[in-house]
């Protein structure tokens, strides 16, 4: 069962990042882009990195995906090559998103948090948060100290009152 | 559970892969694919290794949050400065471009 699980996300992982960097149109190579994180987000799962996985589902597929998707459509359909039409592959891809959605779904729902009864101080998310909070609870301030430099400083940089 | 060896092999696929993207590709955000394809290779890495102990540690997991995080911030900066530069020079092909001067 892992093993099937194992060479199935790491022949989607795979396959969609190819497909991300050599498919034409930068759309299809953003959605691509997500299911190859999502892949990695199923091997994480496989890890036994379960609250990894979640991060990574909710930062990269929540947020630098629809990031992207946002940044082509600002750009412009004239370096995104052609508009988007509904054939058999988008049909196939779908089929293969939800199958592997309803994979780490159920890998999640199998080794993901235990209980509240049962996570003691051997549980893994436990362990996470106590040694995020108590080993590097400075880095972690750096780190909101950093975000918020950077979400300035994409707001500056965009901000422009200077045309083309 | 698989061996760890079989992790690192997606991982060095992975990287390989964004190398190649890295060297062959001339559009600023298929560009940006191929980082954070890079930075999933090296978060891959880093799980992996950080199971190699046993027991197994958790400091690996605490570092790939931080780098899913500042690889996001990346993200969020790197497409801004694409969205500023398709605005001043009307073409984001990176052969073509010469100056960042906003």
């Amino acid at each position: 069962m892992t093993d099937l699980l194992f060479l199935a996300f790491a022949a989607v992982t795979i396959g969609a990042a190819i497909l991300a960097i050599e498919a034409r149109d930068l759309v299809y190579g953003a959605a691509a882009l997500g299911i190859a994180f999502l892949g990695v987000a199923g091997l994480f799962f496989l890890l036994d990195a379960a609250y990894v996985g979640w991060f990574q589902i909710a930062v990269y597929i929540g947020a630098v995906v629809v990031l992207i998707l946002f940044t082509v459509m600002l750009v412009g359909p004239k370096m995104g090559e052609a508009p988007l039409g509904l054939k058999r592959v988008s049909l196939l891809a779908a089929i293969l998103v939800s199958l592997l959605l309803g994979m780490t779904g159920a890998l999640a729902n199998a080794t993901a948090f235990p209980g509240k009864d049962s996570c003691g101080s051997g549980c893994d998310l436990y362990l996470l948060s106590t040694s995020l909070l108590k080993n590097y609870g400075v880095q972690l301030e750096f780190m909101s100290l950093v975000m918020a430099a950077a979400v300035i400083g994409a707001l500056a940089l965009s901000k422009t009152d200077r045309g083309p | 559970m698989e061996p760890l060896s079989s992790f690192f092999a997606v991982s060095v696929i992975l990287l390989g892969i964004g190398i190649y993207g890295l060297t062959t590709k001339r559009n600023a955000i298929r560009i940006l694919f191929s980082v954070e394809l890079i930075y999933n290779a090296a978060n891959l890495n880093l799980i992996a290794f950080a199971r190699l102990r046993n027991p197994p540690i958790v400091t690996g997991q605490v570092l790939v949050l931080f780098t899913i995080a500042l690889a996001a911030m990346e993200a969020a900066v790197g497409l801004s400065i694409i969205i500023l530069v398709s605005r001043l020079n009307a073409e984001i092909d990176l052969s073509k471009l010469s100056k960042l001067k906003g």
